[in-house]
């Protein structure tokens, strides 16, 4: 059950996602039953843990709650061990449909891109958010535009895919709780082939989301300082 | 003109950084304090001694950075310390956050190995009861 079989590893990040966790997990294996992959259960206070030990799926417990970064940072410190030549990370909560897997993998596969982005906003079909959040989203890729001279539409998608230098690079480092824009300008910056794909997302099942209004100012500042921050640090470049 | 510390001001200051060393120390000495972050603590206790005791150098120092009152002065310089002492605490604390993590992190890539051999033991223990 637990031997490597591939090089593709899925990384399944869950925080309490115990309604939606074994839809996700028996999709990708009924999907994709060539490709390995690894739930990451981020210390979750509800029964999420044993949910995966019942059905047997290849797990990894955290015993304290670490932000989605920690945990997909752990995904990332799993493949680099297991010498996995492309990762996937896909949300623990149904929002991402695994069907994509195959589509953003390929372009690694061929080597024509080291990071893919699976983007709601290419095609814009599915699931697009509230207005406000895709506000927050417009001014983050606005935010990148300038930083780093990159379009990046849906820099929010925590659907992506990458290869083994990028397993290296997050194995070592990968920003904590709020990770996905700050990983694409640190991405961008290392001057690696950066691709966005359509994918449809869907509404989520069950569970909320880790962003609720009351944070979502802290969010937009936290995120915003940590971009420039991350752009800073890696001085005057193209 | 300047107002030099009162001489009465003078010794109850030099009592308050004498507890303050004497504290601690005896923190150290109970190994409640770590001598690496304490440091800072030490050094602004003695640049706060050399300045009481040298009213001279205090008030050169002063006079340089335009305050008008001795004791003002002080109370300058001592806040700057303090600020960076708190900053050096918080740079503390987030660089064990991060230690934290990834010791987290470690512990649950062992628990996963431990779980996955002891399988294997139970299933090879089976196999041989066969």
């Amino acid at each position: 059950m637990n031997s490597k079989k591939s090089d593709v590893l899925i990384i399944v990040p869950a925080y309490n996602e115990s309604e939606n966790i074994t839809g996700i997990v028996e999709e990708i294996r009924d999907n994709y039953p060539q490709f390995d992959y690894v739930v990451v259960n981020d210390g979750s206070s509800d029964n999420t843990g044993a949910i995966c030990k019942k059905h047997g799926y290849n797990h990894i417990n955290c015993p304290i709650n670490l932000g989605i970064g920690g945990a997909i940072q752990t995904g990332y410190r799993y493949a680099r061990e297991m010498n996995y030549e492309i990762a996937v990370q896909i949300d623990g909560d149904g929002q991402h449909d695994p069907a994509y897997i195959e589509e953003i993998i390929k372009p690694i596969l061929e080597d024509k891109a080291d990071y893919v982005i699976g983007s709601r906003f290419v095609e814009n079909k599915g699931f697009q958010s509230s207005f406000a959040r895709r506000a927050g989203i417009h001014f983050f890729s606005f935010l990148i535009m300038i930083l780093c001279f990159k379009k990046v539409k849906d820099v929010t998608s925590g659907f992506r895919a990458v290869n083994k230098f990028f397993i290296d690079v997050f194995a070592d480092y990968y920003p904590i709780d709020y990770p996905e824009p700050e990983a694409i300008v640190d991405a961008v910056m290392r001057r690696k082939r950066i691709l966005e794909l359509p994918v449809v997302m869907r509404e989520r099942d069950g569970g909320k989301s880790s962003i609720n209004l009351k944070r979502s100012v802290y969010y937009m500042i936290k995120v915003t300082l940590n971009m420039i921050v991350c752009r800073i640090s890696y001085g005057i470049r193209r | 003109m300047f107002q030099i510390i009162p001489p009465r001001l003078t010794f109850v200051l030099i009592f308050a950084v004498i507890v303050y060393f004497i504290i601690i120390l005896s923190l150290l000495k109970h190994k409640k304090l770590n001598m690496k972050y304490t440091l800072l603590w030490l050094f602004t206790g003695v640049a706060f001694l050399v300045l009481v005791l040298n009213p001279i150098l205090l008030f050169k120092i002063i006079q340089i950075l335009g305050i008008t009152s001795t004791m003002n002065g002080l109370f300058i310089i001592l806040i700057a310390f303090l600020i960076m002492l708190v900053l050096s605490l918080t740079s503390i604390a987030s660089r064990q956050a991060s230690r934290i993590t990834t010791l987290i992190q470690t512990q649950a890539l062992l628990e996963k190995r431990v779980r996955e051999i002891e399988s294997k033991l139970d299933e090879s223990k089976e196999e041989n009861k066969e």
